[in-house]
Order: structure tokens, then sequence, then C-alpha cells
């Protein structure tokens, strides 16, 4: 997860140099009264970097995907209450089908 | 017959006759809000981008069209490809925050086209009152 910051903010500090890069092309444009085009071929490289570690931390930061099926491993709620008074039996379950699979931790 | 449990034909019974989509709502509700956060980010990113290439018009909607097509592909991949375990349904992974972003991309390239040509235009008339 820091490693994935840190990629993030690598990516957008070679971005904010493109920018600038970016500035100072288009002034000398400017100065010499041309016409801007396109940006010079190394701000396209930085970009393309910029946007590939970008795209990175993007996926990797904000966290993983969990399972959202019931009978995966890190979803299982199987657990006996420690506390006998407590035990619920009157509950959903009696609405799903009766073929179940027995797995226990 | 006890109410809402059937009894009569048991053996015969199988799973697929009951078709009861469950999964769990908050891990749903979590990966939801991976995906927005991946897609809002990568919405600034694409803005900035466009912003600095000077993308204009149809240009800059097929790049945001672009990022967000690599972003999904992106999300599927960290989701291994097999989405029904964490999604349900594939409009999740493709559709979700697509307009949103639009708007922030949008935000992100004006400020950035606009803020590098002011930038420039002073940088310009600072340069013509020096010289």
């Amino acid at each position: 997860m820091a490693v994935g910051f840190a990629v993030g903010v690598l990516g957008v500090l070679i971005l904010s140099h493109a920018a600038y890069s970016t500035i100072q092309y288009r002034t000398l444009l400017k100065i010499t009264e041309e016409e801007f085009s396109g940006p010079p071929i190394n701000v396209v490289f930085e970009l393309l970097l910029g946007l590939v570690l970008c795209m990175w931390a993007a996926l990797a930061v904000p966290g993983k995907f969990q399972s959202i099926q019931l009978d995966s491993d890190e979803n299982r709620v199987v657990s006996l209450p420690s506390n006998l008074d407590f035990m619920i039996f009157n509950h959903r379950g009696k609405a799903f089908p009766l073929e179940c699979t027995l797995k226990s931790k | 017959a006890m109410a809402g449990h059937d009894d009569s034909g048991a053996s015969e019974k199988k799973a697929s006759d009951f078709d009861i989509p469950t999964f769990s709502n908050e891990n749903m509700q979590s990966n939801m809000k991976v995906i927005y956060y991946s897609r809002t980010f990568m919405s600034i990113i694409g803005g900035v981008i466009a912003g600095i290439l000077g993308f204009t018009g149809l240009m800059g909607f097929i790049f945001y069209f672009l990022v967000m097509a690599i972003t999904s592909i992106g999300l599927t991949a960290k989701a291994g490809f097999s989405i029904h375990s964490y999604f349900d349904s594939w409009n999740r992974i493709i559709l979700d925050g697509f307009l949103g972003g639009l708007l922030v991309c949008c935000s992100l390239f004006k400020l950035f086209l606009t803020g590098i040509a002011v930038t420039v235009l002073n940088l310009h008339v600072q340069h013509i009152n020096l010289s």
C-alpha cells in the first residue's frame, strides 16, 4: 500500500515536471511566434510514464477486492458461540436450499 | 406442512431450484468504493494530461474514454478476471463512475489547459517587459 502510494506520488511529480516543461516550451514558441502544434517528444514520454505510474497507484492504493461469495474462505461465519445462553436457531437459514457443503475451519 | 419450509420430495431437490442471489453486501459496497476511488483518481490524471497536451473537443473525449477503458481493464485484472466473486454484474466494473469521472476529467482539463495558457502568457509578458 505504501509502495503504491510512493509510486503515485512519483507519477504526479513526473506529470508536474511535464507540465513545467510544456510551459517552458510554449513560452519559447510564443517568443518565436510559432503555433503550438504538439508538445516535444520528451514531454510525451514523460506524460506516458506518469500515466503508467499513476495507473499503477490507482489500482494498488485504494485497497483489495473482498470476495462477496458467502461461502468463500474469508466470509465464513462459522463459529460456535461460547455462551450457550444466546444460541439462535430460528434464522433465515431455512430459506436456503437444502443441499449444503459442510465445511468448517 | 410447516410454513416456509417444504419437506416433500426433499431427496429430489437440487440447489438450482432455489436461485436466491445472495452475496455479502458490505463487501460488495467496499469493492464499489475501491472502484470509485480508482476511477476518480484516473479521471483527474486523465484531465491533467489532456490539459497539458492541449486535447480539445473530440480528441479530449476519446482520450478520456481510452483512459477509462484502460482503467476498466486494470480493475478486471485486479479482480483476477473472476468478476462474479467480487461483483454482481459486469456493469459495476465497466460503467460505474463513468459519467461522474467525465465531469472530474473535464474540470481538471480546463484547469490545466487554462493554467498553462495563463502562465505562458504571463511569462511572455514578463519577457517582453524585460527585453
